[in-house]
């Protein structure tokens, strides 16, 4: 078999219908992970009862298991509970309505929420507690110095984490295509069986990741050059 | 007028104040003395509830908060009647000095923007920063960072401003632009406390001196009588190290 240089390039323009497939999963999981992570992160950080144990289980387990697992478990389990509580409650619910891709929104949701949890707390702890200190002595209330003073430093201490589970997340979407989600990964597969051309899809799909991983780290540092002037230091 | 009553503070088993009582009147300059580890600055973090006194009651003007039934609103009206400049600054570091000085006003306040600006730069400019209303803390130095922290302190106009040892964190070349700017506010009759190891300072500024030590106080009075005739031996001991030079030659 012989490289066909110029497949990758037909290739690469076939693929492009699932880049916006792939942007949703990172996207979504992010986004709802990072919510996760706050609340997961502030009930450990200010031990909440109950809460923080939670907290400290549900993160220790998702990290501690294999994120096709999460995805395949909640693909197995979810249509379970949806239909035994339907049962249960006569809700008329079916769990084959459930869109595949809902699947993957769900299970990568949890799996970046743990993943976040962590960064969002060591961007907290990273905030010294003078911070805190000096809010509620302007006469701060709690929520108020968390909103003003102590989360946009956390955000700026924790942007390079953030910008790495952003880019694991990504490239962690090509699991969906194990519940047929036509993904960009998927895609390449498809295009590569159909034209029995493997090794050129893949390299299109490969480019494609990167320039959006690349897409990615520009952004980052971006707002990061805007958020941190503040540490920039040296006299004005 | 500042009234404490009784405060008690435990870390675990150990009490570090054990039952302080100590009133300040309106306009006074009070100076806190004591060793390391005596309690002054737990006592000062304890006036503007930083730290949570185990028993006793804190007035500060018509307002009086009793630390065993005290609510989270008791502990924010509280806080609002007192300001604090921090040994280590505690600036907000992501603001600039301006913001620092006007984020209590628009935030706690609800003072307008550009009112709040306006009373901002003026402050500034009281300080000598007028020059560097849009540097952050990291452009500037330990003594214009710890003079933001005062007109920080000095624009919620609350009826005490309590100083945590503001000029023990910087250079010894620089103590003397904050001190020379505690001097000034002090002679325009703002209430303060001050926890200080600048002897010299506090004989000069402040109108009441406390020494404290092991969580109590131990002697308290005007500075000429404290500092010239120290009644108690603990007093006494603490003092010389500071009047007489030292005693071993090199």
């Amino acid at each position: 078999m012989k490289l066909d240089p110029s497949f990758i390039w037909t290739a690469f323009l076939q693929l492009w219908s699932a880049v916006p497939t792939t942007l949703y999963i990172t996207v979504v999981s992010v986004s709802v992970g990072f919510v996760i992570g706050i609340i997961t992160a502030l009930a450990r950080i200010y031990r909440i009862p109950v809460l923080s144990q939670l907290s400290s289980g549900y993160v220790t387990f998702i990290r501690g298991t294999p994120m096709l697992t999460h995805l395949l478990l909640i693909y197995f389990g979810l249509p379970m509970l949806v239909d035994g509580l339907s049962a249960h409650y006569g809700l008329g619910w079916n769990s084959a309505k459930i869109p595949m891709i809902g699947f993957a929104y769900i299970s990568f949701s949890i799996t970046a929420g743990a993943y976040l949890s962590e960064v969002v707390r060591s961007g907290l702890l990273a905030v010294d507690r003078g911070q805190m200190e000096a809010a509620w002595s302007v006469g701060m209330t709690t929520p108020q110095a968390l909103r003003r003073i102590v989360f946009p430093q956390a955000l700026a201490a924790s942007l390079p984490n953030l910008s790495n589970s952003v880019i694991g997340m990504l490239h962690g979407s090509t699991l969906a295509f194990t519940v047929s989600v036509v993904d960009l990964n998927a895609k390449a597969q498809i295009v590569a069986s159909t034209n029995w051309k493997f090794f050129e899809s893949y390299v299109a799909a490969a480019l494609i990741f990167w320039g959006l991983t690349i897409l990615i780290e520009r952004i980052t540092g971006l707002i990061e050059r805007r958020i941190r002037v503040y540490s920039k230091g040296g006299v004005a | 007028m500042i009234k404490l009553n009784g405060i008690r503070k435990s870390f675990g088993r150990h009490e570090v104040l054990q039952g302080i009582d100590l009133t300040v009147n309106k306009g006074e300059v009070v100076a806190i003395l004591g060793p390391s580890g005596s309690g002054k600055t737990t006592l000062l973090r304890c006036i503007n509830y930083l730290e949570k006194p185990s028993d006793g009651q804190i007035q500060i003007g018509d307002f009086t908060l009793d630390c065993k039934h005290a609510g989270k609103k008791d502990i924010y009206s509280l806080r609002q009647r007192s300001a604090m400049v921090f040994q280590q600054y505690n600036l907000f570091s992501h603001k600039t000095a301006l913001e620092n000085v006007i984020e209590g006003l628009i935030v706690v306040k609800k003072v307008g923007k550009e009112e709040a600006r306006k009373r901002g730069i003026e402050l500034l400019e009281k300080v000598g920063l007028g020059a560097k209303l849009d540097a952050y803390p990291s452009q500037l130095s330990g003594g214009q960072q710890q003079r933001v922290g005062i007109a920080r302190a000095l624009a919620l106009e609350p009826e005490v401003i309590l100083f945590d040892e503001p000029t023990s964190a910087l250079d010894p070349e620089l103590v003397g632009e904050v001190l020379a700017v505690i001097r000034r506010i002090a002679k325009e009759g703002i209430t303060m406390i001050i926890v200080t190891h600048e002897m010299g300072f506090a004989q000069d500024v402040a109108n009441h001196v406390v020494f404290m030590d092991g969580g109590v106080i131990v002697e308290e009075g005007n500075p000429a009588e404290l500092f010239g005739n120290p009644k108690e031996e603990r007093t006494k001991q603490f003092l010389k190290r500071f009047t007489t030079e030292y005693s071993y030659s090199i």
